[in-house]
């Protein structure tokens, strides 16, 4: 049984379809990328699958319940983490205390969600910046406490949206790191949306490509980046007959 | 245990607060043996009072972020609770509070699902209308006193009265307020270091990401905001025992609503010791300047004037009060 099946999903915001009736099936360790130009409809889907968003029509079944109907909060408690593209670090929680609330989840106490988080914390090398606040550090080491917090929750599957998002080639290479130690040392299912490729390509075992609300293509990294339909959503139709030649 | 542990352990904080603390209990329990006047009694009262309204008003406020200015419906509930019970059936202090309790918790749920929808100026605009409106309905219902208010006659008692709390001096209330402080300060301790503490922080951040992280944002908004209630509750059935004379318009007023989230603001909302640093400054000056000033005629609303442009000052400054300015310096200190 897949641990996560996504069977029809549409949703509408108004008159405009985000996510226009997307299937796919995540099995138990897989590591899974999503990729798709900008607004072809990546986050919502996240955002639907995580429970933030009701969906317009469609069955979302997560480890052998429906959770279509249920909520944010209900959802995460069931073992679906996520973290968030933007995310404005504003707030007065250190580092340790972000990831404490996470572990805060599974225990109500505080000694133990403490140790939990420090533990975390030494898991993903942030234990030197336990005591600044988020928006003191620099965000590479801002998206990785947000892993970590999420991790805190002990999830099942980790959903990363865009974990990489602006960062120079040696900050990717440490989230690369990171979300393979999520993937292989915590045995975490993951699936991620990123826009940067050379993260992609690398860590996915399977790619989910999204064009306009719609699914285009679902395949191994190496397919994905030779098919015409992926290339066509991101290069253009005039890219693929000029160079037709070159991509067969 | 580990709840009890948490609620006296202040070790995360620096021995410099530690001692700047320990000196102020120590003065806090000689201070009626020194001599004052009846003002500086009565005002020194009024400050514990204020704390602990503020130190309520700080956990669904501060730590939660949901800026509340109806909690003076709450002080009504208490005290209107308490001085029924008193008058008409003789029930003691300690029985009429934890009812009164019970009645306020009840109303905080009734009032706190539908508010807890909204969210920002909307909620804080709508907790203003919901303890107006509950003002004047007490105003009109003649079961307690409507406008007229209530009197307990101190007659009937024989002072000191310790299971009605009916005292002839001062001193009594004194201590028995001094108690819910540091039972007070006991309880915010441990709650800025629970699970609803940390929620509630996380929340304040950014709700959808506390709710990726399994918090219930609704109930735990409610659930604090019961907590919050208590705590003014309570003081409001002191309040009516030590005052004697309540009338809605004193009780439950706007004004004590806001003085309510005012000191807690300017104090430094958020931290533990916000809400005392806040009601430390505005109680007596607000006490002073209405001696000093308020016989005047022409200068009466001056000290409203006054508490109205240091609050602009500090938020100018640091939103998170006087407290924020300490914890930036310490900061910055230590880079």
């Amino acid at each position: 049984m897949a641990l996560l099946e996504v069977h029809n999903l549409t949703k509408n915001f108004g008159g405009l379809t985000a996510n226009d009736n997307i299937s796919f099936q995540v099995e138990k360790g897989d590591l899974i990328g999503i990729i798709g130009p900008n607004g072809a409809g990546k986050t919502t889907l996240f955002n639907c699958v995580a429970g933030l968003h009701p969906i317009s029509s469609g069955q979302i079944i997560f480890d052998g319940k429906d959770i279509t109907e249920l909520k944010s909060h209900e959802v995460a408690r069931l073992g679906m983490a996520r973290t968030f593209q933007v995310y404005a670090a504003s707030g007065d929680l250190s580092v340790l205390e972000n990831v404490m609330v996470g572990c805060f989840m599974r225990t109500s106490s505080t000694l133990a969600a403490k140790v939990k988080a420090k533990e975390i914390l030494k898991e993903f090398k942030l234990e030197n910046l336990s005591d600044y606040l988020l928006r003191e550090i620099p965000v590479a080491a801002q998206k990785r406490v947000t892993m970590a917090t999420a991790v805190g929750t002990q999830p099942k599957i980790l959903l990363l949206d865009e974990v990489a998002a602006g960062l120079n080639s040696s900050e990717i290479e440490e989230i690369m790191g990171t979300i393979r130690s999520i993937h292989n040392k915590l045995a975490i299912t993951v699936m991620l949306i990123e826009h940067v490729m050379e993260l992609v390509m690398n860590v996915s075992d399977r790619v989910i490509v999204i064009d306009s609300g719609k699914k285009i293509a679902e395949g191994n990294p190496e397919d994905i980046s030779n098919n015409p339909d992926v290339i066509k959503a991101y290069l253009g139709e005039r890219y693929v007959q000029e160079h037709s030649a070159e991509l067969r | 245990m580990e709840t009890l542990k948490n609620a006296f352990d202040f070790s995360d904080f620096p021995r410099i607060d530690l001692t700047v603390a320990g000196i102020f209990v120590f003065l806090f329990l000689i201070f009626p043996l020194f001599p004052h006047s009846a003002f500086a009694m009565a005002t020194m009262i009024q400050f514990f009072m204020f704390s602990l309204y503020g130190m309520g008003w700080n956990t669904i406020g501060g730590y939660g972020g949901q800026v509340d200015l109806g909690k003076a419906q709450y002080v009504g509930i208490g005290a209107f609770t308490t001085a029924v019970m008193l008058i008409r059936w003789n029930i003691p202090f300690w029985v009429s509070m934890p009812i009164g309790v019970c009645f306020a918790v009840i109303w905080s749920f009734m009032l706190g699902y539908p508010l807890f929808r909204l969210k920002g100026h909307y909620f804080a605009i709508a907790t203003i209308a919901a303890s107006l409106v509950l003002k004047d309905l007490f105003e009109v219902w003649d079961f307690v006193g409507a406008a007229r208010g209530l009197e307990i006659s101190p007659v009937k008692y024989n002072p000191p009265d310790f299971l009605h709390l009916i005292f002839k001096e001062d001193i009594y209330y004194y201590y028995v307020i001094l108690v819910f402080f540091f039972i007070g300060i006991l309880y915010v301790n441990w709650f800025r270091k629970s699970r609803l503490g940390f929620q509630l922080r996380s929340i304040k951040d950014n709700e959808e990401v506390a709710q990726s992280l399994g918090i219930n944002v609704h109930w735990a908004k409610i659930k604090t905001y019961a907590i919050a209630t208590a705590f003014v509750s309570v003081v409001g059935s002191f309040h009516a025992c030590y005052i004697k004379n309540i009338e809605p318009e004193d009780t439950m007023s706007l004004d004590i609503s806001i003085l309510i989230a005012l000191m807690a603001m300017l104090g430094g909302a958020g931290s533990l010791w916000g809400p005392i640093i806040g009601a430390g400054i505005l109680i007596p000056m607000k006490s002073y300047l209405k001696e000093w000033l308020g016989a005047q005629a022409g200068l009466v609303g001056i000290d409203l004037i006054i508490y109205g442009a240091i609050i602009m000052l500090v938020s100018a400054a640091e939103p998170r009060g006087i407290w924020g300015i300490v914890e930036k310096v310490r900061r910055r200190k230590a880079k």
